[in-house]
């Protein structure tokens, strides 16, 4: 044995062991935390929170870096190509996943990453003013089935996961509704409060306050059961649409081939992480719903919705586009 | 309760050993991410959101807000000194402010930005404090087709401003609507002008272009052009402003201070299209318009006045209707929301403490500015007896940082190296980048709220003329066209610029 080929059996077997150590032993060193969301949102806040509780129950530091842009498919990409060795990880929420790929040609599909967790979600809620003539969702459902095409609904954006949501139960019903596409509930809300359109449709907590204050009365959530903070809105379950759900919520992935023993640690610590009493308190505070999935339900939960969104998209007249 | 005995609360919240420290602090660093050009509130925000996870939630607010004005003193100053804006409200100040040091005056100029900061700062948190409600329902009042209508009336008044001859600023214009196409349609989600690349999704980066347009130009300007035309160092006597200079100043600052506030509540870009407008309005108003763009004291004082007046205005519907209008008081937002405070009708009754906790640190803030950024003109200004050959570098390197932060996107850096270039060569030729940029911050947002507008008005045209609000910026829109038109009618010449 020549010393060069020597040298390069040792450097193998120590390759060889140290990937063994890594699975044994992981994490030996800091740990990124792609968001693709801007610091600040729900997203952000989230994995900021999970961070810090791993970070201590793992014995490294596990760090939040945003890549925002794209409505979170550029965050999406860079996790699908980093390498899998479990200390590039991606926290996202649905939008890039299940939503995006109808309308962008993203270069991921969900065999591109693998799904780790998922801890909970948040509902998006169809509101009126007071003024409104129906004050219930049946009486909602029915107004709009009686005057197709002429009430104004504001939502987040055409293709994105908001419109889809509400679309979906519209098609069931066959309903039609005048969609109206804004920047994000925030810009909703101000043409809604400002009375330029008849339906706020978004996430909870925008129009919150203004429910508490009694300019605007919130009547059907978008997802299966209803909200404690809304008694006067019903969940789909209600109206018989249970199957119809769709929400926003939060996940973990992971590169494609990353080792299983390091995904089946990474979801034990964030599932821990996710069920501690004061993760649970910051997801309240967000007027969001603790649900925590493992690795196999959320996977599940993707491809489902994927599926299902996919079929809302074509029927919406929305197809992807190669750029 | 009254307001004085919740306004004293509000100071004994704000007096806290700790809550000063953070508004320093937030000052401090606003500054200098004003000052740095790319870096703007924003991305200065953003950066220290994270920390603001363990304080209390009026501290956290106390300090995030010290940033978001902060950032408003600090921007001035690369635009004087080099030309380069330190962020987007800063870019009308290097028209006048930068042709003042190239005369010596960069110490007066510096010193009647601070002041004019000063005066702007505290005339808009006084607004917030005794007309915040209102205020409030006239921002609601703006729909999309009044919005529509004030963003034709803002690109009316670049093209005003415009010191260029009519077609060039035209092209300018027409350019920047253009460029504003860029990314996914939000009505339709059809990909336009993208060419295949995912980062252009959300449009061209306006830090990246401003940066580029203006800074990255100026420095190749630098290269090629005689260094005779380099700002002269002032000797120290001539920091301070003459007599004559704070006189003409003066009722600019006024004026600036009331455009400012009035503008801050416009969503979006109100920052910028108020120094556009402020600056319009003092070329109109002066007796030797053909100064402005070669250093007219007013020129600067008035934009420079109301950028720092929309800080309190455009605190106004994040804190009365709990929906934040521009970006940067989006992380205000989700600053309280963090802590479980939701700002909206309710926080003043539910949250005093919050409240009149951050309009008392305001005042506070807007004093340490004064007391901090005075006697930074000495330092700054001896940033001018660095060799240009020293200083391009290095402020190309700072641009390069800046542009970076915002979204760690490399895309973006070849965004800003191509728009230096081309801002380089549109200037050989003499146009005017301004109004191109103004265009392309204005015409997305003209585009989506015209096609709103008709949405919802199921394609009825007669909605532009509708609303208190709407018929208000048409009536100013076709003033100002029509005056110009007149002037142009009548003889006047614009002076050469």
């Amino acid at each position: 044995m020549t010393r060069s080929t020597r040298s390069l059996a040792l450097a193998l077997a120590g390759v060889v062991l140290a990937s063994v150590a890594s699975a044994q032993t992981y994490p030996v060193r800091p740990v990124t935390l792609l968001v693709p969301a801007p610091p600040g949102g729900g997203t952000d806040i989230f994995a900021r929170q999970l961070a810090e509780i791993v970070s201590q129950t793992a014995g490294q530091r596990f760090v939040v870096e945003n890549r925002a842009g794209a409505g979170g498919t550029v965050g999406t990409t860079q996790v699908t190509a980093a390498a899998a060795d479990g200390y590039t990880l991606g926290f996202i929420w649905n939008s890039p996943i299940t939503t995006s790929p109808h309308s962008l040609a993203v270069s991921y599909t969900p065999d591109s990453y693998r799904a780790i967790m998922s801890i909970g979600f948040s509902s998006y809620v169809l509101c009126a003013r007071p003024d409104f003539p129906a004050t219930t969702a049946q009486g909602l459902l029915d107004h709009l089935k009686a005057n197709p095409g002429r009430v104004t609904f504001g939502h987040d954006g055409v293709g994105g996961t908001m419109q889809l949501a509400a679309q979906r139960v519209f098609r069931k019903l066959d309903i039609r509704v005048r969609g109206v596409p804004f920047g994000g509930a925030g810009e909703t809300a101000r043409a809604f409060l400002g009375g330029h359109i008849d339906l706020y449709g978004g996430s909870l907590p925008p129009i919150l306050p203004h429910v508490q204050a009694g300019t605007a009365r919130c009547l059907l959530l978008t997802s299966a059961e209803g909200n404690a903070s809304l008694p006067q809105a019903a969940g789909l379950g209600a109206i018989g649409l249970a199957a119809e759900e769709t929400v926003l919520w939060w996940g973990l992935i992971a590169p494609r081939t990353t080792p299983a023993p390091v995904l089946t640690r990474l979801e034990e610590l964030f599932v821990a992480a996710a069920n501690t009493d004061g993760f649970k308190q910051v997801m309240a505070q967000q007027g969001a719903t603790h649900r925590v999935l493992g690795s196999t339900q959320t996977d599940q939960l993707i491809r489902t919705e994927l599926t299902a969104l996919g079929d809302v998209a074509r029927e919406a007249g929305i197809v992807r586009r190669a750029q | 309760m009254s307001t004085v005995d919740l306004m004293l609360q509000g100071f004994a919240t704000a007096l806290t050993p700790s809550n000063l420290f953070l508004c320093f602090v937030g000052c401090l660093w606003g500054t200098a991410v004003g000052v740095l050009p790319g870096l703007g509130p924003l991305a200065g925000m953003a950066l220290l959101l994270p920390l603001t996870y363990a304080l209390d939630p009026a501290g956290a607010v106390i300090m995030l807000a010290g940033i978001f004005y902060g950032a408003m003193y600090g921007g001035s100053t690369t635009s004087i000194l080099l030309r380069i804006p330190g962020e987007a409200a800063s870019i009308v100040t290097c028209l006048d402010g930068h042709e003042m040091a190239r005369k010596g005056r960069a110490g007066a100029a510096l010193t009647i930005a601070a002041l004019g900061s000063f005066v702007g700062g505290t005339v808009s948190i006084i607004g917030l404090m005794v007309a915040a409600p209102l205020l409030a329902s006239w921002l609601l009042a703006v729909g999309p087709a009044a919005e529509a209508v004030l963003m034709v009336m803002a690109l009316v008044v670049a093209a005003a401003v415009s010191s260029g001859p009519i077609m060039k600023t035209t092209a300018m214009i027409l350019a920047g609507l253009a460029i504003g196409t860029v990314g996914i349609d939000q009505l339709t989600g059809e990909p336009r002008l993208m060419f295949g690349r995912l980062e252009l999704a959300e449009g061209i980066s306006f830090v990246a272009l401003a940066i580029g347009l203006f800074g990255v130009s100026e420095l190749l300007l630098s290269l090629d052009e005689a260094m005779t035309e380099r700002p002269k160092t002032p000797r120290l006597r001539e920091l301070i402003p003459t007599r004559e200079e704070l006189r003409e100043a003066t009722p600019a600052t006024l004026r600036g201070s009331a455009i400012g506030f009035a503008f801050g509540i416009v969503p979006g870009v109100s920052h910028i299209v108020s120094t556009f407008v402020s600056y319009a309005v003092e070329k109109r108003l002066s007796k030797t318009p053909e100064r402005f763009g070669h250093g007219a004291v007013a020129g600067l004082a008035g934009p420079e006045t109301a950028n720092n007046a929309t800080t309190g205005s455009a605190l106004i519907p994040l804190l009365v209707l709990g929906i934040p209008a521009i970006p940067s008081t989006a992380i205000l937002l989700s600053a309280m929301q963090i802590h479980g405070v939701q700002p909206g009708p309710l926080l003043m009754t539910d949250r005093p403490d919050v409240f009149w906790g951050l309009v008392a640190s305001m005042y506070l803030g807007n004093v340490m500015l004064l007391v901090l950024n005075l006697p930074l003109v000495g330092v700054f200004v001896a940033l001018l007896r660095t060799p240009m050959s020293v200083l391009a570098p290095l402020v190309l390197l700072v641009c390069l940082i800046g542009v970076y932060s915002v979204k760690a996107s490399p895309f973006d850096l070849w965004v800003m190296l191509a728009a230096g270039v081309a801002g380089y060569l549109l200037r050989k030729f003499s146009y005017d980048v301004a109004p191109l940029l103004l265009a392309t911050v204005l015409g997305d947002r003209l585009e989506v709220s015209f096609r709103r507008a008709l949405t919802i008005s199921d394609g009825d045209y007669s909605t532009f003329a509708q609303g208190p609000a709407a018929r208000v910026f048409l009536v100013v829109a076709v003033v100002i066209a029509g005056l110009q038109l007149g002037a142009k009618a009548l003889g006047y010449r614009r002076p050469k610029g």
